[in-house]
């Protein structure tokens, strides 16, 4: 077969440069005279450059043209045009498939909803998160380092198991429903639907806010609420006025951690949406393995990470590390 | 030939650093078992000629001659010299005999006679007991003996010390102060030393090299360098000075706060303005009508040895060390002999503050 | 008062991150197949575990990739780590800004990406082109361990070691690398977690002839997952544990001292 020899190659090839490298850097050493250590550096630039790099280009590639080869804005407009899409879907697929398309396989509405989800999942993040946070890092909290690791062993565990493992707790037949039905109570529909997907993503995102704003905390010096106290405050006050603004930027970076899986997630709407909802991630995923519109598929991966790089841009702007860490 | 006696020959050493001149045209020599130091304020380029001589850093112009040979781009691992650096830099991973044997090891000394050696360092530095222990469970002390340790057993010609006594206590240092000095002369290394601590310059030294802004301002004997500044700028640096401006008027006689004092300087030329220097303890109080000027004691500060007072002579404020105390308040006359008037030329005023300390020896800040 | 309402609160988290651990577990146990309704206990589905060659299969795949990718990773990563931390501030800047970068990917972008360049290579995707996704991933997590740990370091030491006679090789094996073992060591372990755990980019840079344990159980979500690859979690979740416990231990005792 023609791929297991290129894939041959390929290896042979990566090899034979790596070992090239490696010669180099050995060389490099034994001459001792203009010896440079950011030598060693360059396996991973090259690495970075063949499998980050140049994947991102091509992305960018995919995305300006179109399925002949063509440079063309068309993948853009279809996307930020809703009726282009429709349209262009209706011609494409045909009268009988207009139920689907009006079900909402329009991307803008995915787009508002996913960010919409993901924000509401990085809100409940917080609001659920912070105070777990916060409590363990206080320094009377005994087993504060034993809870930690507590948060982490569950994410030892696969995360796609563990959200199918909602599924026996929500559906119809599953554990809430059976105790209901023990105790005489009405069936719910629990799976579904958007609750059902947020559950999911919370449960999924949850450590990775309380680890940072836990980091944060714990690296604070425990003195300046003594020095606030002494100053005055009262515990709500310190809290607000000290232990807040110096917890900030590990909440960014939790907001970062939780936000951007969020909005790509596209196994859990699956699972616990059933199909009903549909995320960017979804969206992203059905263009190119079913539809194989690897041009759309690339301008939306492109859209989502322009998107992803602003809100980072905007969190970096919040975070007070980076412009004020030399008042503090 | 004369040049023999020169261990270490800097000639005409330049450094550059991003467009920042951090060395400007340094000349300078080291004698076989001489102690040597540098010393300026941070920033000043002392570390740098130091790292230079180590072969840390390269020279962007001159050359680095030892025992008359170009060891300029030489690296460090093929220089006799060996350097104690600030915060010691010893291996955390290593015990304290691991550490002082780490040269040996790499010079392939045999084991039997690399244990020896180590002993009998650690005898020298005062450690005998101490060579399993970890070097994190030392004291700042103690570290420091075993980084000096770490660099004697190899016999370096020359030992490079960059600010080795920062991080001690004052009680420790002047113990440490001492110690250097005997184990200098003792072993018969020469030794270059940096520090921005004017006493222990003075206290330690056979050969003194002041710098400023990147360059030597005066190299000499501890006397020399504090009787005889070259100007202002080393006059304040070392020891505590009362600067004035004035007025040459003729060889021998100068004028400043508005009197004319006897001096023993000539060759200025008439109606030179120079800088006048006067050290503390030079100036005299006297009564209020044998002084030569007149002014009324602001404050006194009790300073151990001495009093430091504040004399306020109309527009000008001298600074007086004696052992006498007077009243704040009290009128009193002040006298100055020709001799302890030290006159010099004013430095020329350009950018004072144009030499940014971090850029240049970020470590010497902390 | 304050410290029971702290510990309700904490334990209320922890429940709800543990509930469907639990459940897991508990169904692996169940006699029947349902993933709701418990029809006795039998240990029938880890006896078929091991007859499953789709699930022994995936597990081999799963962890051999884990392995490789792991120290493939540390290995680049590592010396990337000591030549990035070696240059001067801009170079320096700009390679930890195209480092962390890739992070800020979403994986389903990183995974798509890596799918278009396979492709467009002409390399069949399967095994290898899986494990090359897993040590363009994990690389970047190992030089974010391994960096602070050079940044640490007293940066005259490499320079003692110079100055007393070490050639710059010699530095770098006995001096530097000792000092920066523990952040090796957990960037390691970091790759070999999060290699074990992908499920996005594998799913984009391997072909259904080739899964893993994570594309397994999603190409079996919709139809119904069996007990098996509950019993299968619930045996890896256990020997994570004890991994973990260990090198706690390990880790304690190195503090001790």
């Amino acid at each position: 077969m023609t791929g297991d020899n290129v894939s041959v190659l390929m290896i042979g090839g990566i090899a034979l440069i790596l070992f090239g490298f490696a010669a180099l850097v050995f060389i490099s050493v034994r001459r001792s005279h203009g010896f440079k250590r950011s030598f060693f550096a360059s396996p991973y630039t090259l690495w970075m450059v063949l499998f980050t790099v140049v994947p991102v280009l091509l992305i960018t590639y995919y995305a300006f043209t179109d399925s002949t080869g063509a440079l063309t804005l068309d993948n853009f407009k279809n996307f930020w045009d809703s009726n282009y899409s429709v349209n262009q879907l209706y011609r494409q697929m045909g009268p009988e498939y207009e139920v689907l398309i009006t079900r909402g396989y329009v991307n803008i509405g995915i787009l508002v909803y996913s960010l919409w989800m993901a924000l509401l999942c990085t809100a409940i993040c917080l609001f659920f998160g912070y105070p777990a946070a916060y409590f363990m890092a206080d320094r009377k909290m005994k087993f504060g380092a034993i809870i930690v690791v507590l948060f982490v062993i569950p994410m030892w565990m696969n995360f796609l198991l563990r959200t199918i493992a909602w599924m026996s707790i929500l559906e119809d037949s599953g554990l809430i429903n059976t105790v209901f039905h023990l105790l005489g109570l009405p069936k719910v529909q629990l799976m579904y639907n958007n609750t059902a997907v947020l559950l999911g993503m919370v449960y999924n995102f949850l450590p990775f806010m309380v680890f940072p704003i836990y980091t944060a905390l714990t690296k604070m010096d425990y003195r300046l609420l003594e020095a606030a106290q002494d100053l005055g405050a009262n515990p709500t006050r310190t809290f607000w006025t000290v232990t807040a603004p110096l917890s900030l930027p590990g909440v960014v970076s939790g907001i970062t951690m939780v936000f951007m899986p969020s909005v790509t997630t596209f196994f859990i709407p699956r699972i616990l949406g059933g199909g009903n909802t549909m995320m960017f991630g979804d969206l992203i995923e059905n263009r190119f393995l079913f539809q194989g519109n690897w041009n759309l598929g690339s301008a939306l991966s492109l859209v989502m990470m322009a998107l992803i790089l602003l809100s980072l841009g905007i969190l970096r702007r919040v975070d007070p590390e980076s412009e004020g860490s030399g008042i503090v | 030939m004369a040049d023999m006696e020169r261990l270490i020959d800097l000639q005409n050493i330049s450094k550059e650093y991003d467009n920042t001149l951090v060395l400007e045209d340094i000349n300078l020599y080291i004698r076989e078992n001489e102690f040597v130091t540098l010393l300026g304020p941070s920033g000043c380029g002392k570390t740098t000629t130091l790292r230079i001589i180590g072969g840390f850093e390269h020279p962007t112009e001159g050359v680095v001659l030892f025992e008359g040979k170009d060891i300029t781009h030489l690296p460090p691992y093929k220089r006799k010299v060996n350097t104690i650096f600030q915060k010691y830099a010893l291996f955390p991973h290593l015990n304290v005999q691991d550490n002082i044997a780490f040269g040996q090891r790499i010079a392939k000394v045999p084991s039997a006679e690399i244990k020896k050696r180590v002993e009998k360092m650690l005898d020298l530095v005062d450690l005998r007991g101490y060579g399993k222990r970890r070097v994190d469970q030392l004291s700042g002390g103690q570290q420091q003996r075993v980084a000096i340790a770490r660099a004697l057993i190899n016999e370096p010609q020359v030992l490079l010390l960059d600010e080795p006594l920062g991080a001690l206590d004052l009680k420790l240092r002047k113990d440490m102060q001492l110690e250097l000095k005997r184990m200098q002369r003792m072993l018969g290394i020469t030794f270059l030393y940096v520090t921005h601590d004017q006493e222990e310059a003075l206290t330690m030294s056979d050969t003194v090299v002041v710098m400023n802004r990147g360059r030597i301002l005066q190299i000499g004997t501890p006397k020399d360098v504090y009787d005889e500044p070259v100007n202002s700028f080393v006059a304040d640096f070392i020891g505590e000075s009362n600067i004035y401006p004035g007025i040459m008027l003729e060889d021998q006689l100068v004028r400043f706060a508005g009197c004319d004092f006897p001096c023993v300087d000539k060759g200025f030329g008439h109606n030179q303005p120079v800088d006048i220097v006067i050290r503390p303890e030079d100036i005299q109080i006297v009564d209020m009508d044998a002084g030569q000027i007149t002014g009324t004691v602001e404050s006194v500060l009790f300073k151990g040895v001495h009093y430091e007072m504040i004399i306020n002579a109309g527009e000008l404020e001298f600074k007086i060390h004696s052992t006498v105390m007077q009243e704040p308040g009290t009128r009193v006359g002040l006298s100055i002999i020709p001799f302890n008037i030290h006159i010099m030329n004013p430095i020329p005023a350009e950018n004072e503050e144009d030499m940014p300390d971090e850029i240049i020896e970020g470590d010497e800040v902390s | 008062m304050s410290r029971i309402i702290k510990r309700t609160y904490l334990a209320f988290i922890l429940f709800f991150l543990y509930v469907p651990i639990v459940v897991l577990i508990f169904y692996s146990f169940n006699a029947g197949k349902s993933r709701a309704k418990w029809e006795g206990f039998s240990l029938h589905w880890y006896a078929d575990l091991f007859q499953d060659a789709a699930i022994l299969k995936a597990l081999y795949v799963t962890l051999s990739v884990a392995v490789i990718a792991a120290i493939a990773a540390t290995v680049l990563g590592t010396l990337a780590a000591i030549g990035i931390h070696a240059m001067r501030k801009r170079p320096q800047g700009f390679m930890m800004t195209m480092t962390t970068l890739p992070l800020t990917m979403p994986d389903i972008v990183t995974g798509i990406s890596l799918m278009i360049l396979f492709t467009f290579a002409r390399i069949e995707r399967g095994y290898f082109t899986m494990l090359l996704a897993h040590i363009t991933f994990n690389t970047p997590f190992v030089i974010l361990s391994v960096m602070p740990k050079l940044k640490q370091m007293n940066k005259h030491t490499y320079e003692a070691a110079l100055d007393l006679g070490a050639t710059p090789s010699y530095a770098l094996v006995h001096v530097i690398l000792p000092e920066i073992v523990p952040g090796i060591i957990t960037g390691c372990l970091l790759a070999f977690t999060l290699s074990l755990d992908d499920f996005v980019i594998s799913y984009f840079t391997t072909s259904p002839m080739v899964q893993n344990l994570s594309t397994l159980i999603y190409s079996k979500a919709r139809i119904g997952i069996e007990p098996t690859l509950n019993a299968l979690s619930a045996l890896m979740f256990l020997s994570l544990l004890i991994l973990l416990l260990m090198i706690n231990r390990r880790a304690a005792r190195a503090e001790k001292r």
